[in-house]
């Protein structure tokens, strides 16, 4: 913080805003948008602007209240962690206005009434970086057509008056061509690579599963409060489950396959329309459902608030996805490279069941679970796949909801 | 003599507006930036054009306001012009923007060289004389903002004393009691607007049909009024053949007509481009007939690596703004940014004359040339309250939108203005044009009263079907 050099007169204070550390292992980031405008009023922790890493997106809150005087690191600039990448005068509050905005135009009745956030003029461009006017942009959207959609005949590609006119006679948009976000690049590049370098083997297991009636009954709420979703619990027998399938717990460039000792079980999660992220559970072998749905809780809420670190995302040795939808029944996962095995699950399925009692058999209700397991067919085969399904459906059965919760 | 070649990301030859506006944007973009100039940075628009004649032009508008001062009620002496304290003043003003000019230079680390540039191969740009003779600069790019000079007339020879043009006029210590200026076009008409209201007897001598043969016919036709109104012998359509100097002045002789006599002859027809020994051997860049650099839509010359903007580029309209924005998309260009290139038919024209003209977009002759028909509506200054409290009510708004299939007028074409401070007022007919506004989208803006900007205001609210005042 120090005094504004700008005016010596004005009483003012300057903060820096720098680029926070965004994981151990991130030393640089991509600054993707800036929410505010230089001369904007910022409050404390309001978003101010948003950095991209390999790994994630993360929304960055404003370290101080006031106006925004300077930014120092332009859209698509990759700035170090630490780098000043903005100024903040902390001495123009919410309360005061801006010291530049002109003074009123005189006519002799009054100032003209102060505005609440002046109306947004400023034409928008398309993804080459071509301005849509006013008025174009309007016409287009009282027409439900995408500017992107329409070919400009105006000097450089911009889009005239005639052509959105004569856009919106051919009707709405049908087609709307637009760039992948940013997270759905990355999300592609990674899958692409997976599902092009890696021999994926699939198989489904079945089992009965009374625990989630049981779970149900509990209230599935730890005793710190935390839900239980089928997620947790499957996800802790898994990871037990784990220990005696070491070469799934493992990354694999090709050659050489290294067994890891620590369990990181990565819980695949998607993002609306900005493809998915893989938030890491560290060290998770020995880890009660209790101890599991706390460290899941406070994943999923960094994810919410888009304040996960990029150590966050690394480290995964292992991955479950959780089951989408209330009817899906099983998603074939691509495996999350290099890791070898990803678990799925599907929904939780009423259904009728075969069970013995007293060597009679007898139909009932109960509750189906179905996991799959999609493996890098090089390092495991179907029946070891099959085993560690077995495994885990019989440490899921096992589960002591009491000591558990 | 072997000269080290210095490298640099774009060599510009030229420090007029153009130049000076490429190696600011272009420093501004972290590019490593030479400036050749021959002369001072600033070009002709700073030191011997548009800025020294509109500071004349104030002149002549505060001796205006002291000779009508009576009719406020306020009386003085009576009204003497010291022309050598006027020309100071104008001095002082050129070297406190040229001092600024080149501090904002200097301060973006631009390289300036002093001397006559010439491109070779290979964008590599040698200074002939001047201080920095022998510096040989070679540029990733190179921009060729090399400006223009003022054309001269055959049989007339620029003397500075009885014949000058505007490089010349713009210098003079003392003002002649009669002068004649030859070319009526935006330059002739601010000298001559000046001039006579200096209270010089001054005569417009125009070859072509009208003076500013530019400008929308009626809004030409409403200056030509003014101005005859103000005792300016306005003639157009006038064939001259040549002068013949006497004791004292000279006569300017037109075919089949009078001559007429006058102290001095301003010649202004024009001007031409500074391209001679602009370019050596095997540059790649092409010039037209005339001696104008061609280029394509974003600078480029047929050299790629050579772009080039303002008054030397083929088709500009010679305009110290478009020179800036020819600038930028040149910079931006050469650094693969999303640009879009100057529509030379949508740029705003500013003419400082009394009244002054102001205008943006197509003319009416020129939308029936192109075959759009058209819904004009006019309204003239006369009737706006503000042109009458400051007393200036010579002048004209008028608007040409298209015509849609039921009459009605849809898309603004041109805003063409002549009247009281219409250089400050063209903006909102600017965006108007430029945004493609309707005349109903524009006339729903309001425009604040009492004000000048009113009459633009009036014009659309009846090109949109129903005006206030204006039919």
């Amino acid at each position: 913080m120090r005094r504004c050099s700008r005016s010596p007169d004005e009483d003012c204070t300057l903060a820096d805003v720098t680029l926070p550390s965004l994981g151990e292992s991130v030393t640089e980031g991509i600054i993707t948008q800036w929410f505010k405008k230089v001369g904007d009023l910022v409050a404390r922790d309001e978003p101010l602007f948003e950095v991209s890493t390999d790994k994630v997106d993360s929304e960055m809150p404003s370290p101080a209240a006031g106006v925004l005087v300077e930014i120092l690191a332009g859209e698509g600039d990759t700035v170090e962690t630490g780098a000043r990448v903005a100024v903040i005068d902390e001495s123009q509050s919410v309360a005061t206005s801006s010291p530049d905005a002109p003074a009123p135009a005189g006519t002799a009745s009054s100032a003209p009434p102060a505005t609440a956030a002046p109306a947004r003029l400023v034409s928008e461009t398309l993804s080459n970086g071509v301005v849509v006017s006013p008025v174009v942009r309007r016409i287009l959207s009282d027409g439900g057509v995408e500017a992107a959609s329409v070919r400009g005949s105006g000097p450089g590609g911009t889009i005239t008056r005639r052509d959105a006119e004569r856009a919106v006679a051919l009707g709405p948009t049908e087609e709307i061509v637009t760039p992948l976000s940013k997270g759905r690049q990355r999300m592609g590049a990674h899958m692409s690579v997976s599902s092009q370098s890696v021999p994926h083997g699939f198989v489904v297991a079945q089992f009965d599963a009374p625990i989630f009636e049981r779970l149900r009954e509990q209230g599935a709420l730890t005793r710190d409060g935390f839900a239980v979703s089928e997620e947790i619990a499957v996800t802790v027998a898994a990871v037990r489950a784990i220990g005696e399938f070491e070469y799934l717990n493992a990354t694999f460039d090709g050659d050489v396959l290294t067994r890891h000792r620590s369990v990181n079980v990565g819980l695949v999660r998607a993002l609306p329309d900005d493809g998915m992220l893989v938030p890491v559970v560290h060290a998770a072998a020995g880890l009660t459902v209790r101890a599991l749905a706390r460290r899941v809780h406070d994943l999923d809420e960094r994810l919410t608030t888009r304040n996960l670190t990029a150590d966050d995302l690394m480290g995964g040795t292992f991955s479950v996805m959780r089951s989408p939808s209330e009817h899906t029944v099983l998603v074939a996962p691509i495996i999350i490279q290099p890791q070898v095995a990803v678990l799925s699950l599907g929904s939780l399925q009423h259904v009728p069941v075969v069970r013995r009692h007293d060597g009679a058999d007898a139909i009932e209700i109960g509750t189906r679970l179905s996991l799959g397991l999609s493996f890098d067919h090089r390092v495991c085969e179907p029946v070891a796949a099959a085993a560690f399904l077995e495994r885990v459906g019989e440490l899921v059965a096992g589960l002591d909801v009491e000591s558990e919760l | 003599m072997a000269n080290e070649v210095q490298q640099f990301d774009v060599v510009i030859i030229g420090g007029g507006p153009g130049g000076y506006a490429a190696a600011l944007y272009g420093a501004a973009a972290g590019m490593n930036v030479a400036l050749v100039e021959r002369d001072k940075v600033g070009g002709t628009c700073l030191h011997r054009g548009c800025v020294p004649a509109k500071e004349f032009l104030e002149t002549a508008h505060v001796r205006r306001t002291l000779e009508h001062a009576s009719e406020f009620g306020i009386t003085s002496g009576a009204v003497k012009v010291d022309f050598a304290v006027s020309q100071n003043r104008k001095n002082e003003i050129v070297d406190r923007l040229h001092k600024g000019l080149s501090g904002l230079l200097k301060g973006r680390k631009i390289t300036i060289f002093e001397g006559t540039a010439q491109l070779g191969a290979d964008q590599v740009v040698s200074v002939l004389d001047g201080a920095d003779a022998g510096v040989v600069a070679k540029g990733t790019n190179v921009i060729l903002a090399a400006g223009s000079v003022p054309r001269t007339l055959p049989g007339f020879e620029v003397d500075g004393t009885l014949v000058v043009t505007s490089d010349e006029f713009l210098a003079l210590s003392a003002l002649p009691s009669s002068a004649a200026v030859i070319g009526g076009g935006a330059i002739g008409c601010e000298f001559a607007s000046m001039l006579a209201d200096m209270g010089v007897k001054t005569t417009v001598l125009e070859g072509l049909p009208s003076i500013l043969a530019g400008c929308d016919a009626e809004v030409a036709k409403v200056v030509e009024r003014a101005f005859k109104k103000r005792g300016i012998d306005v003639r157009a359509g006038v064939t001259i053949t040549g002068h013949k100097p006497g004791k004292k002045g000279t006569t300017v002789e037109i075919d089949g007509g009078e001559g007429v006599k006058v102290d001095m002859v301003v010649v202004s027809v024009g001007r031409r481009p500074r391209s001679e020994g602009l370019l050596g051997e095997g540059t790649g860049v092409e010039l037209d007939e005339r001696g104008f650099v061609v280029t394509d839509s974003y600078q480029r010359t047929a050299n790629p690596h050579v772009f080039a903007v303002g008054d030397v580029v083929a088709n500009s309209p010679q305009l110290a703004h478009v020179g800036f924005a020819e600038a930028i998309v040149a910079i931006k260009t050469m650094r693969d940014e999303p640009v879009i290139p100057v529509d030379y038919d949508r740029v705003p024209w500013a003419i400082y004359s009394n009244p002054e003209v102001a205008f943006c977009g197509l003319t009416e002759a020129a939308a029936k040339e192109r075959g759009i028909d058209v819904v004009v509506k006019k309204d003239p200054f006369g009737g706006n309250s503000r042109a009458q409290i400051i007393g200036e009510t010579d002048g004209v708004v008028k608007v040409i939108a298209e015509k849609r299939p039921d009459g009605t007028a849809g898309q603004i074409l041109g805003v063409h203005m002549a009247g009281p401070w219409v250089t400050e007022q063209l903006g909102a007919g600017y965006f108007a044009v430029n945004w493609e506004a309707t005349a109903e989208e524009a006339a729903a803006l309001i425009q604040p009263h009492p004000s000048l900007s009113e009459t633009f205001g009036e014009t659309l609210l009846a090109l949109a079907g129903r005006g206030l005042h204006v039919g």
